[in-house]
C-alpha cells in the first residue's frame, strides 16, 4: 500500500485527545436573552490601573477563604476552553474606565450588571457563583504579536507558544501530561469531544478523547449470557493486537488505547443530568469529575465549551448567556468535587484564543481582538493579577495591547500548581505570576 | 499491485461516498480508468426539495442529504457539493433550514462550475450573510467576520501571506451594506447608504463593492493555489508536491477558475490511484459505508456522536483535518452505531462467510492480522445468523474498513 504519510506524524495525532464540537442537539442554538445591557456612559474616573502583580483585594465583599491544597503528586487540572474568542471586557468589566463606554457604545455592560471588585473593574453579574467562590483573574492575557485568525491563535494556545502556532509538535497539555503522568495509565489527559484534540498531543503518556460515558459500554463488559456481544468485544479488542502497514497502524494503536481505557474505566453514571446543567459544558464537567474520581491516572481533563463566543453580532444578547452557562456549570462541578472530597486537588483554568475588538461594530457585535482575561478557580488566592490593558493606548489596529503573555499564565499553572519547571514545557523562560498559589 | 477490484473500490471511496453494492456490480470487470471516466461523465443528481420542517428543526436536512449521499446514484458531483459545503461553510446552529437549503442549491449549481461565480454568489447568499455576520453590517462600523474568513479560509489561506489586517478592514468596508429582509421571504437586500461611497485599496486593487472585492480575492495569485491544494487534498488524501501544485494552480487559473478541469486533472493523474487507504474515513464517510454494508437506513443521528453532521459544521473552518478522525472518540462512536444497527444484516454464504463479508464490505486489501481476527470469530458463535451478525459488526470496526 502506498503510504505517503509519515507514520510518526500519524501516531502523534493518534495519541491526541478529542475536541472540536460535539454537535449535541441541545446546544445547537446559542440562547439569546434579548436583554438590553447597554447602560449609559459613566462619567468620572480614569482608565489607568496600577501596575502590580499582587492580588487586589475585593472592595465590597470579604475575600473567599482559600481552600486547602492537596499533595503535589495528587493534583488535577480541568481546562475549560471558551471556544471562539471570549471578550475580556465583558467578563471582567472595566466599568470605572470612561473609555470603556466610549469604545463600546452598543455593547458595553451596564455598571448595574457588574459585581464591583475594585472601583475600576468587576466581574459580570452572570458570574456571581464564581465571584462568591473566588477566582484568580488574570488581566490582559494574550500575545505580544497577536493574530486575527481563530485558527492561528488556537494553534498557539493549544501548542503553548504565544508567537507561533507551529513551534511545537506536541500540545501544552500533552507536555504537561508527559511531565506529571504515569506512562502505564490508560489515559493521563482526556478531552471531552468527538475527535482528537491538538492540545493533548503527547510523547510519553496516553492522552485521548471520549464524547461521553455512554459509549464505553458498547466495547466492554458484555455478560456471559450474551456470547454474541462478548465475541464482538473480543474481536474489537483483537484488532489492536497486531501491527500492519501504513495508516492501519495508527488505527490499531488507537484501538489499543480505546480498549485499554474502556476496560479501566468500567461503567460510568450516565443516567439523568447528575445534578449538572444539561448543556454540553455541564455534562462535560460531569464526565470530568467522574474521570478525576477514578484511579485511572487521569490528571488533566480538557472540556471545550462549544458554545459560540465568537460574538460578531448581538453581543449583548449572547454573551451574558454564555457566562451564565459557565458559571452554573462550574458551580455544579465544584459542589460535586466537595461531595467527593476532591476540592483541594482540582484546579480549573479557562482558556480562549483571543478577546474581542476594543471597539464594537454596527451589528452590536465585536470582531476578533487580542488580549482577554483568563481565570483560575479552586485552591487559589482569589484576586486580580497583572495589569488591565489600557483602553486609551491601543495598538496599530486599535486593539488592546496584552500586558501578560499567555505563556506566563501557562507557566504559573505548570510550576505553581504541578511543580513542573516552566522551561520544561514552554519556550524560553516565561515569568510566573506570583501569589496565585499558597 | 492491487487488483482491479481494489482500484475500483478506491475510486468509489474517493469519488462517491463509499462502495455501494450496485456500483460495485455496475463496475464489475471494468478498469479503474473507465470507472473514473464514467463518474466524470455522469450528470448531477437533481433531488426534489426536501421537507424542511420548522425553523428550529435540525433533523430533516441532515437526514435528507445523508440518504441522498448514500444512494447508488450519488457520484462525483455530489462529492464536490460536500467539498464546497466543507469549505464555504454555513450551519444550522446559526441559520434556519430554509436558508441552509437555499445555500445548498447554490453549491449544487456551481459544484463543478466556476469558482469565481461560486464565491460571488455565496458572498451575498442569505445563509452566509447570517453565518458570517455580513447581514446588517454597515460602513459606519463594518463587521470584519466575512472579509477575514473569506480570505483566510475560502480563497487565499493565512499561510499565503496574501493579505494584511488592513486588507481585512478594507474588505469589510466593501462587504458592508447587505442585509436580509426577514419580513419578506429572507430576500437579500443592499442599502447604498450603508455601503462605501468611494473606493478603498484592497489586496492591491481599488474596490468599492462586494463584487469588486471578490474579484480582487479570486484574482490574487494565492487563490488558484489555495483552491487547487484543497481539492487535491480532498480527492487524493495528501497535499500535492510544490511542483504539482504549481501545475494545478496554473491550469486552474488559465482555465478561468473552472472547477471541472481541475478535478479532471487531479483524478486522471496516476497519483490519484496510487494514494489508496492513506487517511481515515471521516465520520460521514464511515457511516455511509456502514449503510452500504448493512443495507440499512441508519439514521443521521449517529453522525452527531461521530462528529460530522451535514449542514452543521463545528465552526467556520468546517470539520477537522484527516488525522483527527483516528481517535478513541471515533472508535467508541463507531462501536455504538455498529451494534445499534447490525440486527438485520444479510445472512452470509455458508460455505465461505469470510470471503462473502469481505466482498460485501468491498475490502480487497485486507491484512493477515485482520483476517486472523475474523477467522477466530467464525468459531466463536454457533448459529449462522449470529455468525453473519458478528462478521458484519467486526468488519465495520476493522482498521481497513475505517480507511478511505
Amino acid at each position: 500500500m502506498p503510504a505517503s504519510v509519515s507514520r510518526r506524524e500519524l501516531l502523534k495525532w493518534a495519541s491526541a485527545g478529542a475536541g472540536a464540537a460535539a454537535v449535541g442537539g441541545a446546544t445547537w442554538l446559542v440562547g439569546r436573552d434579548g436583554a438590553d445591557h447597554s447602560g449609559p456612559p459613566i462619567a468620572g474616573g480614569n482608565d489607568t490601573v496600577s501596575s502590580n502583580t499582587s492580588p487586589v483585594s475585593v472592595a465590597e465583599t470579604a475575600p473567599p477563604p482559600v481552600p486547602a491544597v492537596g499533595d503535589l503528586g495528587q493534583r488535577l487540572l480541568v481546562v475549560v476552553e471558551m471556544d471562539g474568542g471570549n471578550d475580556g471586557l465583558s467578563t471582567l468589566v472595566p466599568y470605572g474606565m470612561p473609555a470603556y463606554y466610549d469604545l463600546r457604545q452598543r455593547t458595553a455592560v451596564s455598571e448595574t450588571d457588574v459585581i464591583h471588585w475594585t472601583d475600576q473593574v468587576g466581574l459580570h453579574s452572570k458570574l456571581a457563583n464564581i465571584q462568591r467562590r473566588g477566582a484568580a483573574v488574570f488581566q490582559g492575557v494574550g500575545s505580544s504579536q497577536p493574530d486575527g485568525s481563530h485558527f492561528e491563535m488556537q494553534a498557539r494556545w493549544w501548542s503553548g507558544d504565544p508567537l507561533n502556532g507551529r513551534s511545537f509538535d506536541t500540545g501544552f497539555l500533552g507536555r504537561l501530561a508527559d511531565a506529571i503522568g504515569d506512562p502505564s495509565a490508560a489515559a493521563v489527559a482526556v478531552s471531552v469531544g468527538s475527535s482528537a484534540h491538538p492540545s493533548l498531543i503527547s510523547r510519553k503518556v496516553s492522552t485521548l478523547a471520549i464524547p461521553d460515558a455512554r459509549s464505553i459500554g458498547y466495547i466492554t463488559g458484555a455478560n456471559d449470557d450474551d456470547p454474541l456481544r462478548q465475541a464482538f468485544q473480543r474481536g474489537f479488542a483483537a484488532f489492536a493486537d497486531t501491527r500492519a502497514k501504513g495508516f492501519e497502524d495508527v488505527l490499531r494503536a488507537v484501538r489499543s488505547q480505546t480498549v485499554h481505557f474502556a476496560e479501566a474505566i468500567g461503567e460510568f453514571d450516565e443516567e439523568g443530568d447528575g445534578g449538572y446543567p444539561s448543556s454540553s459544558l455541564g455534562q462535560g464537567l460531569r464526565l470530568a469529575a467522574q474521570l478525576l474520581h477514578t484511579d485511572l491516572g487521569v490528571r488533566i481533563v480538557h472540556v471545550p465549551m462549544n458554545d459560540d463566543f465568537d460574538t460578531h453580532d448581538d453581543h449583548p444578547g449572547r454573551h451574558p448567556t454564555l457566562l451564565e452557562s459557565l458559571d452554573t456549570s462550574l458551580e455544579a462541578f465544584f459542589k460535586d468535587l466537595e461531595a467527593q472530597g476532591l476540592s483541594d486537588r482540582v484546579l480549573v483554568m479557562t482558556t480562549s484564543e483571543f478577546g474581542r475588538t476594543a471597539h464594537d461594530n454596527a451589528s452590536a457585535g465585536l470582531d476578533h481582538g487580542t488580549a482577554s482575561v483568563a481565570m483560575l478557580m479552586g485552591p487559589v488566592n482569589s484576586g486580580l493579577y497583572g495589569e488591565h490593558p489600557s483602553l486609551t493606548s491601543l495598538d496599530d489596529n486599535q486593539d488592546l495591547i496584552a500586558t501578560m503573555g499567555f505563556d506566563q499564565y501557562y507557566a504559573t499553572v505548570a510550576e505553581g500548581w504541578f511543580g513542573v519547571p516552566a522551561g520544561d514545557v514552554l519556550n524560553g523562560s516565561p515569568g510566573l505570576i506570583d501569589g496565585v498559589f499558597s | 499491485m492491487a487488483d482491479d477490484n481494489a482500484l475500483i473500490a478506491h475510486v468509489l471511496r474517493r469519488l462517491t461516498f463509499g462502495v455501494h453494492p450496485d456500483r460495485l456490480a455496475q463496475f464489475d470487470g471494468w478498469t479503474a480508468t473507465d470507472a473514473i471516466e464514467q463518474l466524470l461523465g455522469e450528470a448531477p443528481l437533481e433531488p426534489e426539495r426536501p421537507e424542511l420542517g420548522s425553523d428550529d428543526d435540525y433533523s430533516k436536512l441532515p437526514q435528507w442529504w445523508l440518504t441522498l449521499m448514500s444512494s447508488a446514484e450519488a457520484g462525483l458531483h455530489e462529492r464536490m457539493v460536500w467539498f464546497w459545503h466543507s469549505l464555504l461553510t454555513s450551519g444550522l446552529n446559526k441559520v434556519n433550514p430554509a436558508l441552509m437549503y437555499r445555500q445548498h442549491q447554490v453549491l449544487r449549481e456551481h459544484a463543478l462550475g466556476n469558482y469565481r461565480t461560486l464565491l460571488q454568489t455565496i458572498s451575498v447568499d442569505a445563509a452566509m450573510l447570517y453565518w458570517l455576520d455580513g447581514a446588517g453590517s454597515t460602513i459606519e462600523a463594518p463587521n470584519e467576520n466575512y472579509a477575514r474568513e473569506a480570505m483566510e479560509l475560502f480563497a487565499l489561506g493565512r499561510d499565503s501571506g496574501a493579505y494584511t489586517e488592513a486588507d481585512v478592514r478594507a474588505g469589510s468596508k466593501a462587504f458592508a451594506g447587505w442585509w436580509v429582509d426577514g419580513d419578506h421571504s429572507d430576500e437579500v437586500m443592499f442599502d447604498p447608504d450603508s455601503a462605501l461611497t468611494e473606493p478603498v485599496e484592497f489586496l492591491g486593487a481599488t474596490v468599492q463593492t462586494a463584487e469588486e472585492a471578490v474579484n480582487a480575492i479570486v484574482d490574487h495569485p494565492a487563490c488558484p493555489r489555495y483552491i487547487a491544494g484543497k481539492v487535491h487534498r480532498y480527492l487524493v488524501g495528501v497535499d500535492p508536491s510544490d511542483s504539482r501544485l504549481d501545475q494545478l494552480a496554473s491550469l486552474f487559473a488559465d482555465g478561468g477558475l473552472e472547477i471541472r478541469p481541475l478535478v479532471e486533472a487531479i483524478v486522471r493523474d496516476q497519483s490519484f490511484l496510487d494514494n489508496r487507504l492513506n487517511r481515515p474515513r471521516t465520520g460521514l464517510e464511515w457511516l455511509i459505508a456502514l449503510r452500504h454494508l448493512f443495507e440499512a437506513e441508519i439514521e443521521w443521528y449517529y453522525l452527531d456522536g461521530l462528529g460530522q453532521v451535514p449542514f452543521n459544521p463545528p465552526n467556520v473552518a468546517g470539520w477537522p483535518g484527516d488525522n483527527r478522525w483516528a481517535s478513541t472518540a471515533a472508535d467508541l462512536g463507531k462501536a455504538q452505531a455498529t451494534l445499534d444497527s447490525v440486527g438485520d444484516t444479510a445472512t452470509l454464504d455458508e460455505n465461505d462467510p469470510l470471503a462473502d463479508i469481505l466482498r460485501r464490505a468491498a475490502q480487497f486489501e485486507v491484512s493477515d492480522a485482520t483476517t486472523a481476527v475474523l477467522t477466530d470469530a467464525i468459531d466463536a458463535v454457533e448459529s449462522r445468523r449470529d455468525l453473519s451478525t458478528l462478521l458484519h459488526a467486526l468488519v465495520a470496526c476493522s482498521p481497513e474498513f475505517n480507511l478511505a
